[in-house]
């Protein structure tokens, strides 16, 4: 126990600490606090203007963090700070168009509109942004305390009972569910992870000459993490964006400006014990499956809105306003589910090295650009007197969303209700400027223009993705996923003197690979039937 | 209903494509097999995750063909969605070509003019050589691109291209002497 509180010490000491920013009055002032601040006002902007996302700003940010901070371990927290900070503003930011404009800002912000567009249309605005607000925070803060808690233990676990023939079966077993209860067929959903895998393998490999390069040096090292990811993720989306935009023009489509009653409201007498019990339903059902891989916000916020609808239809009293017609235990339902996904998203990434959406693909992506921090169950190991700097990173991130949650609490929401004037930016300008703004930032990275072709070209796949209704995110996690598959798998075959039964060695890689087979055989049918 | 819909069509490209990558493109673009013996060890060769991979395809591909056989209205691939992405594709590889190659032309312009010797590789840590390829390419790309949202070239358009340009200099390249933007890493 002492050994854990040393290292919770140590993990707040790198915080504050660790590299500094500036001096003032003699005193340095750390880098890391102030740039989950920066990230958190960001994300909060970026999730009010509809049409950009938290990843986006990600993209963005990544190569402009790294040259001011560099490639040192020190570098690691601040660049963790921001993209931490982005997380968690997004989140709360998205609310901010859905109520005042019904105009989601991200995806799993749609639910949102239901009963908080309603209840701005009916002269609460301010009203509607203080109970997503709140329910917003609420959530992510219980979701972060989860993963405290729970991301030490599983790691451990993990370290403790499985070798390597287990640690392989995991990885499948994660890819298998991703694919199975991602999208809504199984097919499209182990297409895009044996198209990731595949992507992966290309230029990698052990022999001297690099595999399925057709004879291409620059495959020679494979395809770059931050192409393929930024090119399914981000160019995809502005694609489908912008022909979203032309589309319009062409039928002279007119962007829906709903009524926006500017009075002077806050929150009624009753309203926070009026919510209390949806947010932490919400909170719950969000934390659950944030914590399992692949499974997203969207789903969190649909599943806590219809349970919370479930329960103000059975206890709710007469003269309630029902929910979809501006019912506050709506909103709470929706954010307070939404935002308990993102806290809890940071579990398998950090006990396991699997990540589980968007964000944290882009912490892994940080982590594997700068060095000094890799994401898996040996992060956790409570080392004496030698100490682990993993770890100290680990608990430094933790304090960093502590820090962003105790931002979120005291001044988020003043400057969530200010943002509402970013969601008036049009379209037309706003997605070929974060286009031209995503090129240029891979191309500092990469310094090729192959890398900018490369990009396009995976941007077009995610296009080609989303218009068939392949899901991208799948793709993604198993190009990232594919390596240390491999290499487990190796070490498994070579430990157990070639035996090519080494998965079916001991029960519980057996169990883990039959989880895998029934995750696509049952999830896959139970999704494809909804 | 429909027995063939593009769903159905997919699957099947799906498995003939990867069939060819499992019999043709792994064995011929792999330089160790499925299994390696070398020196009575037994290891894992290069082209067994790949196969994995494709052989994962396969199953996939017959999925997709059985999940929508039958299907009415499945999502799919239209020919405006392919025009879209031709035109894109045109706007980004001229966008392209503007930024490799103004700076060049303009220095051989220059350079006839008989005003330097000095190559655009010599300048292009000098202003204004160094932004001439991303001001121009990156203008056109966001111009013509809202232009195509707005069906109508603009003066308001050009402008934001510009200030959008600016603005990324401003971002990436006066505060950092280690980040290069484009083409100044290629040339």
């Amino acid at each position: 126990m002492t050994e854990v509180l040393h290292y919770i010490w140590l993990g707040i000491l790198a915080v504050f600490n660790g590299y500094p920013l500036f001096t003032l009055g003699g005193i340095a002032i750390p880098a890391a606090p102030i740039m989950v601040c920066g990230g958190l006002l960001t994300g909060i902007a970026v999730g009010a203007t509809p049409g950009l996302a938290g990843p986006m700003a990600m993209a963005i940010a990544l190569p402009i963090l790294i040259s001011v901070f560099g490639f040192t371990p020190d570098a690691l927290l601040p660049v963790f700070g921001f993209l931490i900070g982005i997380m968690k503003g997004a989140t709360v930011g998205g609310a901010v168009p859905a109520i005042l404009f019904n105009m989601p800002g991200t995806p799993d912000s749609v639910m949102t509109t239901l009963d908080g567009h309603p209840m701005a249309k009916a002269g609460q605005p301010r009203r509607a942004l203080r109970i997503a607000q709140l329910s917003s925070v609420t959530g992510d803060t219980f979701s972060d305390l989860v993963l405290f808690v729970c991301a030490p233990f599983l790691a451990v676990a993990v370290e403790a009972y499985l070798d390597l023939p287990e640690k392989t079966a995991l990885l499948i077993l994660s890819i298998s569910f991703i694919a199975a209860v991602m999208g809504n067929s199984r097919g499209k959903g182990l297409l895009a992870v044996a198209l990731g895998l595949a992507t992966a393998f290309v230029g990698t490999g052990q022999a001297l000459t690099p595999r399925l390069t057709f004879g291409n040096n620059d495959l020679s090292s494979g395809f770059s993490l931050v192409s393929v990811i930024l090119g399914v993720l981000i160019i995809g989306e502005i694609l489908i964006g912008i022909e979203g935009l032309w589309q319009a023009s062409r039928l002279g489509k007119k962007k829906e400006d709903a009524p926006h009653d500017p009075a002077q409201d806050d929150l009624q007498p009753g309203d926070i014990g009026r919510i209390a019990p949806y947010v932490a339903r919400s909170a719950f059902i969000g934390t659950i499956i944030g914590a399992l891989p692949g499974i997203g916000s969207t789903l969190a916020a649909t599943l806590g809105y219809s349970l919370g609808a479930r329960r103000h239809f059975k206890r709710g009293k007469p003269g309630d306003t029902p929910f979809g017609e501006g019912a506050p235990e709506g909103i709470a339902a929706t954010e307070a589910a939404n935002s308990a996904v993102s806290g809890a998203n940071l579990i398998p990434v950090l006990s396991l090295g699997i990540p589980g959406n968007a964000a944290a693909v882009f912490l892994i992506l940080a982590a594997d650009s700068i060095g000094g921090f890799n994401p898996g169950p040996q992060v956790f190991h409570f080392t004496s007197p030698q100490v682990n700097p993993e770890l100290v990173t680990a608990f430094g991130i933790f304090t960093l969303m502590s820090i962003g949650n105790i931002l979120n609490w005291t001044f988020g929401g003043r400057f969530m209700r200010a943002m509402g004037v970013l969601a008036r930016i049009p379209g037309p300008i706003l997605l070929p400027m974060v286009l031209l703004v995503t090129l240029t930032a891979i191309y500092v990275q990469q310094t090729s223009f192959f890398a900018l072709w490369v990009t396009m070209g995976f941007g077009v796949l995610g296009y080609v993705f989303r218009r068939s209704n392949i899901p991208v995110l799948p793709f993604v996690i198993a190009f990232i996923l594919a390596r240390p598959l491999e290499q487990n798998a190796r070490e498994a075959f070579s430990a157990t003197g070639g035996d090519p039964w080494f998965l079916f060695h001991s029960a519980t890689s057996i169990a883990l690979i039959l989880a895998a087979i029934a995750s696509v055989i049952f999830l896959g049918r139970k999704q494809a039937e909804s | 209903m429909r027995r063939m819909n593009t769903d159905v069509m997919l699957g099947l490209g799906v498995v003939l494509l990867a069939l060819l990558a499992i019999f043709i493109w792994v064995p011929d673009d792999t330089a160790t097999g499925l299994i390696v013996k070398l020196r009575g060890r037994v290891s894992i060769g290069d082209a067994l995750a790949p196969t994995a991979a494709f052989v994962l395809m396969v199953v996939a591909g017959v999925l997709i063909a059985f999940e929508g056989h039958g299907k009415d209205d499945v999502p799919h691939l239209s020919l405006a969605n392919l025009r879209f992405v031709g035109l894109f594709a045109a706007l980004f590889l001229v966008s392209v070509i503007l930024m490799r190659w103004t700076g060049p032309a303009l220095v051989g312009l220059v350079h006839l003019l008989g005003s330097t010797d000095a190559s655009y590789r010599d300048l292009r840590d000098t202003v204004p050589w160094k932004y001439a390829g991303f001001v121009t390419g990156g203008t056109f790309l966001v111009t013509m691109l809202m232009s195509l949202i707005e069906r109508r070239l603009s003066w308001r358009a050009l402008l934001v291209g510009l200030a959008v340009t600016a603005l990324l200099i401003l971002i990436f390249d006066v505060p950092f002497s280690d980040l290069l933007l484009p083409p100044n890493g290629d040339v």
